[in-house]
């Protein structure tokens, strides 16, 4: 016993650190697929706080490209809404599956090996984990973290962000994901190998994860790229999404999620 | 003692606010992080005791994680360079040479020879973090690549801040 705590008393710096560069892992581990993180509540309101004001004083410098590319959404939207027959128009309106929520970006980093987004709305505005996050441009990514005024966001630039994704040519399907470091291009893996995507095809989502809504613009086919397997094709993809000046973005409620997880829980079961 | 505790915390926060409002955004590629809240565990003074050193990185590499919605990562990688300061100083300062109660500084260790003391210990909390954050080893070189670039990018930071701040000795006495 002596022995034992001569030994603590020595080494007691080393243990110190021992002991928080554990706690530091467990928190780094514990974060990495889906964030637990309840106890930086309080953390995450007050950095929310300080990026909010911070993005307040951005806002000013970027009014007129703001601007523009509402106007530019605006007149799309004008279109497709005119292109709509009445009674689907009837339909989207009193059968709707998707609920948006407008957020803007308040703090988003681009060049890391693990992009994360902050957006400035949270538990109070009905955001929950796993919801979808998409721009005017295409998709953004995933919520993993609520907070009750701010939300964190796993953007498509992470190694965990894989997406489903639909060839708009032929409807084969096929998955997005990035590991390329560069923010402009992701992966397309798993194209089948009697397809020969030229460069220019367009990707979009398939509708088929419950995160997006089907029919969301991915990006674009680069060039085909050497694959891991060789029972599957490989390609780089150009995003549509410009990461690097998001700053409004769309959360995506899906109002029928919990029937259809029910309906995947009870096939689980038997 | 007092006053050196408001003047840390002070740092403490200065230099939170400059990591994450201003050097984060600073946007150069995929392999140029600068990190420059480091400078609060540089300049605890000489005579800190090394558990105070350890929960003093914990706590700012912490709150910077905060901020990056990384918990753990940056807290790992400045918990170890908290650990192996005490290691660089003694190695590279002779007792007598130093006064016990001083904080690091140009004046009382150099500058070649703070900047080689700031430059291993960014080295340590560079490859820890970059290794935490890709979490595998088969990037190791990309890893590599990464630490030269940032610490490179980190050392202009750092001795621009440090000289900025650089108190005048000349002058007040």
């Amino acid at each position: 016993m002596y022995n034992l705590l001569r030994f603590i008393e020595k080494y007691s710096n080393t243990l110190l650190f021992l002991i928080l560069e554990v706690i530091c892992i467990l928190m780094l581990i514990y974060n990495l697929p889906y964030q637990k993180r309840e106890l930086t509540n309080f953390g995450n309101n007050v950095a929310g706080k300080i990026f909010k004001t911070k993005t307040n004083w951005n806002n000013y410098f970027h009014l007129k490209d703001e601007n523009i590319i509402l106007t530019e959404h605006n007149a799309e939207l004008m279109s497709m809404l005119s292109q709509q027959q009445n009674d689907s128009l009837h339909k989207t309106i009193y059968h709707q599956n998707y609920r948006y929520i407008p957020a803007q970006v308040i703090n988003n980093s681009i060049y890391r090996h693990n992009n994360y987004l902050v957006i400035d709305k949270g538990r109070k505005d009905g955001l929950k984990k796993d919801m979808g996050v998409i721009c005017e441009k295409g998709i953004v990514g995933k919520i993993v973290n609520v907070s009750d005024n701010y939300a964190s966001v796993i953007s498509m630039l992470h190694p965990y962000s894989i997406v489903s994704a639909r060839f708009t040519n032929n409807q084969h399907l096929a998955n997005v994901s990035w590991n390329t470091r560069n923010y402009r291009y992701g992966t397309v893996n798993d194209i089948p190998l009697h397809l020969n995507p030229q460069k220019g095809d367009t990707l979009v989502t398939s509708g088929f994860s419950n995160v997006y809504p089907p029919d969301i613009m991915i990006g674009t086919i680069e060039e085909m790229t050497d694959s891991e397997s060789k029972d599957f094709n490989s390609a780089k993809i150009l995003f549509s999404t410009n990461f690097s000046t998001l700053r409004h973005v769309f959360v995506i409620e899906n109002i029928n999620k919990n029937e259809i997880d029910s309906l995947f829980t009870q096939m689980k079961d038997e | 003692m007092n006053n050196r505790l408001i003047i840390n915390i002070l740092r403490f926060i200065g230099l939170l606010l400059l990591q994450v409002l201003i050097v984060d955004n600073i946007r150069l590629g995929y392999y140029v992080h600068p990190y420059v809240y480091v400078i609060f565990i540089f300049l605890l003074p000489f005579n800190t005791p090394k558990w105070q050193l350890l929960l003093s990185g914990f706590a700012m590499g912490f709150a910077v994680d905060l901020f990056c919605g990384t918990p753990g990562l940056n807290a790992a990688a400045s918990v170890f360079m908290a650990f192996i300061r005490p290691f660089i100083i003694n190695a590279m300062t002779r007792r007598k040479d130093i006064n016990e109660d001083d904080e690091p500084s140009f004046n009382n260790m150099g500058m070649l020879r703070f900047m080689i003391y700031a430059t291993l210990l960014l080295i340590a909390h560079n490859i820890v973090l970059f290794l935490l954050e890709t979490f595998s080893i088969r990037l190791l070189g990309i890893v590599i690549i990464q630490t030269l670039i940032s610490v490179i990018s980190s050392l202009l930071l750092i001795f621009l801040i440090l000289l900025i701040f650089r108190k005048n000795h000349k002058k007040i006495s």
